[in-house]
């Protein structure tokens, strides 16, 4: 409730007149107090001063002030202030015990005057005379903010970011920095980082955009720290102009989505190739077999022999779309890999077991050199069966007389350990000048060239790519005319 | 009495030639030309086994593994894929898609018969003694 007594002049008053009782309760707001802080009367009458309007939480403060006012009578003090609309004002402040006391104890009253234009200005000018030259020689723009959201201080890299000429960011709000959309909630942000301030990196936070005073956006990355001056605290800002990174992630972006786009494009092709290479050949192998089978009838030597190398022939094809598309996969990045732990010693022998009989019919020695314990290693099961069919099926293939041998070990003294596995064969051996080249694709060796058994000349090509992916290497050793010892070194997989 | 076969296939040179591989071995077939016929005629016939293409016009093979497996009268019948999709993972999904055996073609027609086989009961095999 207003008290009874006469302060109607107070409302005319120029600066903001609030009348309180000795527990900081508002029995007077004049005109002056409604346009400084934002609350109406109503709003204020009857409401405790500190906590309407001072920016300390427990408003110590203002229980200062009406402490020093009271034991004074008469007292002054600097302040800032929090407008209804939570926007940061300073203020000088009169206190005055008032005469005439109501029954209900003292009044005192408070006259405040916006001083944040000179404050700012009078801090404006402290600080560009101790860091000016500091900032104008930093990379970034910078700006000096203090807790009422003015500029203080803008380096001249700032200036120019936003399009300012000298010295017209000074004092100025900060707000005019920022496009519309982002000052309300800028605002609170600011409240809440004076009162628990702290270094933020750049980069760091929400998707920024700066404003020009042309009206132009431009994104920008941010840096707060707190700067402790002995006027005031500051925010010093860092902000960088990042509009070509980010057309560049956007062109990186877009790239990106090209490329998986057109890898999966690939990824069709290949199924589709696949299949559609597979679906005839399935009729000529098939056909082909059913004669050989002589399930249609009898045939004659003739007959059985060309069959036989339409088969043949059929297969080899086979082998050349499965060699080419497993390369593709390869070469796209397509193989999953899949470690897992088995016995290595296993899947050699399995494989031995299953060569053994071409080897045998050759009249080739088939030898194999295992450990005698079963060899637990992590690696992909696939990848190492195709690479040991391959080595060990191209020398029963390229090998005449004499024999074939298959070695495992494990090589304990490395960290991860290793598998070797090595394929000896007594066939023709590898020029010199052909070992360079054996390894890409289509480049066969003489033997394979006179021999008339036929690869696809992509085994070994292969080979080594499913090598290099399980981490190891492919190699060969060989003296012309005293056969070849393929070597594969896998580390193990984890 | 040797088992009624169903083969699903699109592509005649391959359906003719699995048809002649199991009527050379005994086998009744009867075939469709893609997966709308093998339902209808599953559910018309009760064949004893389906060899089923994956990829076919209009309706393909996982539409019949899902059709089939779903029926209640047909879901024990084995259902065989047999595709040229054979690239890697291929199988896997084939298998998880619920059929009951994957073939990737080409076939190999020395071993198709004894492989398709193995999944007949011996009563329905067309020479029960066959391999032991």
């Amino acid at each position: 409730m207003p008290d009874e007594v006469d302060y109607r002049w107070i409302a005319d008053a120029p600066d903001a007149i609030a009348m309180v009782d000795e527990a900081g309760i508002v029995h007077g707001w004049n005109a002056g107090a409604v346009e400084m802080f934002g609350y109406a009367d109503d709003e204020a009458i009857g409401a405790e001063l500190g906590q309407l309007i001072a920016v300390d939480e427990g408003a110590d403060e203002q229980r200062r002030f009406i402490a020093e006012t009271l034991a004074e009578r008469h007292a002054t003090f600097e302040a800032l202030r929090r407008r209804k609309d939570g926007t940061l004002i300073y203020v000088t402040i009169s206190g005055k015990l008032a005469s005439g006391t109501p029954a209900d104890g003292v009044r005192v009253l408070f006259s405040e005057k916006d001083v944040t234009e000179l404050k700012v200005r009078r801090d404006s000018k402290l600080l560009e005379a101790r860091f000016g030259e500091l900032l104008d020689s930093m990379p970034d723009g910078i700006v000096f903010v203090n807790p009422t959201g003015h500029i203080v201080v803008a380096n001249t890299q700032a200036e120019q970011l936003f399009g300012y000429r000298p010295g017209e960011l000074r004092a100025r709000p900060v707000d005019d920095l920022l496009p519309e959309r982002f000052r309300r909630a800028h605002k609170g942000h600011r409240g809440h980082y004076f009162s628990a301030p702290r270094a933020r990196a750049m980069g760091a936070g929400l998707e920024l955009f700066g404003l020009r005073k042309d009206g132009t956006e431009f994104p920008v990355e941010i840096s707060l720290s707190p700067l402790k001056t002995e006027e005031t605290p500051i925010v010093m800002s860092a902000i960088r102009d990042v509009s070509e990174r980010k057309r560049f992630e956007k062109a990186l972006q877009e790239k990106n989505l090209e490329l998986e786009l057109a890898s999966r494009a690939k990824d069709r092709f290949l199924a589709s190739m696949s299949h559609e290479l597979r679906t005839p050949l399935n009729a000529v192998i098939g056909f082909t077999g059913t004669l050989l089978m002589k399930l249609p009838g009898e045939l004659n030597d003739d007959q059985v022999h060309q069959l036989e190398i339409v088969r043949n022939n059929a297969r080899h094809l086979l082998a050349l779309i499965n060699d080419l598309l497993n390369l593709a996969k390869i070469e796209a990045g397509k193989i999953d890999l899949n470690p897992e732990r088995f016995d290595c010693r296993g899947v050699v022998s399995e494989i031995a077991a299953s060569l053994r009989p071409q080897a045998v019919a050759k009249g080739l020695e088939f030898g194999l050199s295992l450990p005698d314990q079963p060899v637990p290693f992590e690696t992909d099961r696939r990848a190492l069966s195709q690479i040991i069919i391959n080595l060990a099926g191209n020398a029963i293939k390229f090998t005449q007389t004499g024999g074939v041998r298959l070695t495992l070990n494990v090589d304990e003294s490395t960290q991860p350990k290793r598998l070797v596995f090595a394929v000896r064969d007594s066939g023709p051996g590898i020029p010199e000048e052909e070992l360079a080249t054996l390894f890409e694709p289509f480049v066969q060796g003489q033997a394979a060239r006179t021999s008339a058994a036929e690869g696809t000349g992509l085994g070994l090509h292969l080979s080594r790519k499913l090598a290099g992916l399980l981490g190891g290497e492919l190699a060969c050793q060989s003296t012309f005319g005293a056969g070849a010892t393929f070597t594969v070194v896998l580390p193990e997989m984890n | 009495m040797p088992a009624r076969i169903l083969i699903a296939e699109d592509h005649p040179p391959s359906l003719e030639l699995m048809r002649y591989l199991l009527g050379a071995h005994g086998y009744a077939t009867r075939s469709a030309t893609n997966g709308r016929e093998a339902i209808d005629l599953a559910r018309q016939e009760r064949p004893d086994l389906v060899i089923c293409d994956l990829q076919m016009p209009d309706v393909d093979g996982f539409a019949v593994v899902r059709e089939l497996k779903q029926d209640r009268d047909l879901r024990s019948v084995p259902l065989l894929a047999v595709t040229a999709f054979s690239m890697l993972g291929d199988r896997e999904d084939v298998l998880r898609a619920g059929f009951d055996g994957y073939f990737s073609k080409p076939i190999e027609p020395e071993n198709f018969v004894a492989a398709i086989e193995q999944f007949l009961p011996a009563e329905l095999l067309s020479r029960p003694n066959r391999g032991g």
